[in-house]
């Protein structure tokens, strides 16, 4: 039953017919029991997708809770204790510092050019389409080689620094570097790309209309992008914002490649403790593991708050 | 607490336990090859068929190499079905079997693993490893029963849980176009790094060869290996590693990027050198160097750097996972891997070039004429210049704690 069938339902009189209004003829218009099993229909639907994401979400992470509490030692009795949540702790407060500033730093570099691009693609001119397609290709590519190449391309003896004849003990360590710029350019080139044409997308279908109509009622284009463009894509950028941040805080790979060995982002301190070989240390992992997804939780939660009081959302 | 309580707790506690133990025996499948064998004819039969999983570092050209291309086919020969699981260190196979030794396994994923030091140690104490099995390979008699780097691995008894498969010998690489006063001790190395800003660092510890490299250095700082015991104890720790400490915080603003960051790893020191920011690497397989000068990835003026007191030598192994499904063609690769041919193929600079674990007075005149056919290198001296004065490996449970203190110490200053 589309939307087409009831707008000529609605009465003469009813013209600008929203969603809202069709979501309430929708609900009174069917019998209750119809509905009823066709929820149930689709909550049988949904469960094996369910089942199966809770099976690895929380069976993944209750082991690993588990285990960070000490009751499941490689060798010796089990016994309830914090004992791995202490044992780093120093290393476990600088890692989470540092995570949070490459989460932070990546989010916010890649939310500001993702929306620049966004805007630009939205203009619908050769540029736009350019920079269409350059994100387009650019996310199909594995963080794990976009952090090759950005090693190869900006590390000490680097193809930059080879071709503009720069000696590596002059070039800036941007690899392996104390302020992990290599590490934060990878994420952020990945990243932009995501959230343009996400971005792109949510513009190109709601923001042409309004644009026009705020251009004919006389606004410039700077208070239509303030007013019209900005307010609307709002919503997607904190979703893709959320999304960023909490790859970037769990993401071991690229952290390891371009960084250094001292201080480590929680995911790479977790494998190096998981990969240490004394018999200890794997409870220590799965406590950063738990911690990491603590944070991520939280950093969730808030974002999803954020989400709901967008004068976009409901 | 009342009686129901108490009846109610334990029978929580059962069904918990039930829940744990079911699963594990649901593992049990009857797949497995967990029988003891009492002769090597029995051995060989039952491994006719079998698929073995060789895990092992892949990070080395050569070795992949040398596995798929000689030893593969020569096992595929015996009836065995051979596979390289490349992998980036050694601790992914251990990790591995610990796993699944947690889960109840009995037909896990890894059969034979590449191991030794710590990663022996620690998955002996965790019952990772079939133990007791060595003794039953032919082969293993061309090899010195006294031999003491096959005796023990990093003061852990080998106790037969693995079979020895090649030496190593910890070596220091320099270009000598541009080290022109060449060092001759540890101690004159780092004081010509304090003189040279800029031109030395290593691998930041646990990676393998950085860490050998700091327990080198706590050989020196000590006066030689003969005043640092082998075992571990902690008054010997406390007692001997600040001086080390000490050292390499001394030595830290000399090293390259004024010792604020360290290579990761061995790659990426040998990257390094390769390409000319430090003067000097490491490593354990020097046999290697000969392809790397020929090839051009290392610089022509490619020297070995053989040090007054030695450095420290050992063995490699293979180990066989006590999870494996198929122990008697692990068990056959073994054996294969320790025969003449085998040893003397994998000694050829152009094939892997490493350094046999077998006693040459054990051989038939046939087989030591195989390793009498070897050529010489430009770059790398001979196995038995190379090891003279070789330094003892310091006892498995020393590495983590010189580690962790270096961490803390050196790398978090």
């Amino acid at each position: 039953m589309g939307h087409a069938d009831r707008r000529g339902l609605a009465p003469a009189g009813a013209r600008a017919v929203g969603p809202s209004t069709i979501v309430a003829i929708d609900s009174l218009t069917p019998g209750a029991r119809a509905a009823g099993s066709r929820r149930w229909v689709s909550v049988a639907l949904v469960a094996p997708a369910v089942a199966i994401a809770g099976f690895v979400v929380l069976g993944g992470i209750g082991m690993s809770l588990v285990q960070s509490l000490g009751l499941l030692p490689l060798v010796g009795v089990p016994s309830l204790s914090l004992d791995a949540y202490l044992a780093n702790g120093d290393e476990l407060l600088t890692g989470l510092g540092l995570s949070l500033g490459i989460a932070t730093a990546s989010t916010v570099l890649s939310c500001v050019i993702g929306l620049t691009a966004a805007v630009v693609i939205t203009q619908g001119r050769i540029t736009g389409r350019l920079v269409a397609a350059l994100s387009a290709l650019t996310i199909p590519v594995p963080h794990l080689i976009g952090a090759a190449a950005v090693g190869l391309l900006i590390s000490d003896a680097g193809v930059l620094p080879r071709m503009l004849g720069i000696d590596g003990t002059d070039w800036p360590d941007l690899v392996g570097g104390p302020w992990w710029v290599a590490v934060v350019l990878e994420y952020t080139w990945k990243e932009s790309a995501f959230v343009a044409l996400v971005v792109a997308g949510v513009l190109a279908s709601r923001v042409a209309r309004y644009d026009e109509t705020a251009a004919l009622l006389g606004a410039s284009r700077a208070r239509r992008l303030r007013h019209v463009v900005i307010p609307l894509a709002t919503p997607a950028v904190i979703v893709s914002a959320i999304i960023i941040f909490v790859y970037t805080f769990g993401s071991y790979e690229v952290a390891w490649l371009l960084g250094r060995p001292y201080p480590e982002p929680l995911p790479v301190l977790a494998f190096r403790l998981f990969d240490a070989i004394s018999l200890t240390s794997r409870p220590e992992a799965a406590a950063v593991a738990v911690i990491t997804t603590a944070v991520s939780l939280v950093v969730v939660a808030l974002g999803m708050a954020l989400l709901r009081r967008t004068p976009l959302w409901r | 607490m009342s009686p129901q309580h108490l009846a109610r707790r334990s029978a929580l506690a059962a069904t918990i336990a039930l829940g744990l133990v079911i699963p594990l025996a649901a593992c049990s499948a009857p797949a497995s090859d967990d029988q003891q064998y009492e002769t090597w004819d029995e051995v060989v039969a039952a491994a006719q068929g079998q698929t073995v999983k060789l895990w092992m570092y892949g990070g080395d050209e050569q070795g992949n190499a040398y596995v798929n291309d000689v030893l593969v086919p020569a096992a595929a020969e015996l009836g065995v079905t051979l596979e390289q699981v490349p992998i980036a260190d050694t601790p992914d196979a251990l990790n591995r079997i610990l796993s699944e030794v947690q889960a109840g396994e009995t037909d896990g994923e890894v059969d034979l693993v590449w191991v030794n030091g710590n990663n022996f140690g620690t998955g002996k104490e965790a019952g990772a490893w079939e133990c007791g099995w060595t003794e039953m390979l032919p082969n293993m008699a061309l090899t010195d029963p006294a031999d003491p780097l096959l005796l023990d691995d990093f003061g852990t008894p080998v106790d037969g849980c693995e079979v020895p498969w090649h030496k190593a010998q910890f070596t220091f690489v320099y270009n000598s176009e541009t080290v022109a006063d060449v060092p001759s001790s540890l101690e004159e190395l780092l004081d010509w790094a304090r003189a040279n800003p800029g031109r030395f660092t290593y691998p930041a510890p646990p990676d393998f060869t950085g860490s050998v490299f700091v327990r080198e250095v706590l050989y020196s700082v000590s006066g030689g290996y003969e005043n640092v015991p082998l075992a571990f104890s902690q008054e010997a720790f406390d007692e001997l590693t600040p001086a080390l400490y000490a050292e390499l915080q001394d030595l830290e603003p000399s090293l390259w990027r004024g010792g604020e960051t360290y290579p990761q790893d061995s790659n990426e020191l040998n990257q390094l050198f390769a390409d000319g920011e430090v003067d000097f690497t490491m490593t354990y397989g020097p046999a290697t160097l000969t392809q790397l000068v020929a090839d051009g990835t290392y610089p022509a003026g490619t020297k070995v750097l053989t040090l007054d007191e030695g450095t420290v030598g050992n063995a490699s192994f293979l180990g066989l996972a006590s999870t494996s499904g198929s122990k008697a063609g692990a068990m056959v690769v073994a054996n294969l891997s320790l025969s003449a041919e085998q040893q003397a193929a994998k000694a050829q600079p152009d094939v892997w070039g490493q350094f046999t674990v077998l006693d040459l007075d054990q051989l038939s005149d046939e087989q030591r004429a195989l390793f009498d056919a070897l050529p010489s290198s430009p770059v790398v001296p001979a196995y038995d210049v190379l090891s003279e004065n070789a330094n003892p490996e310091l006892a498995a449970a020393w590495v983590t704690p010189i580690d962790e203190g270096w961490r803390q110490l050196v790398l978090a200053q």
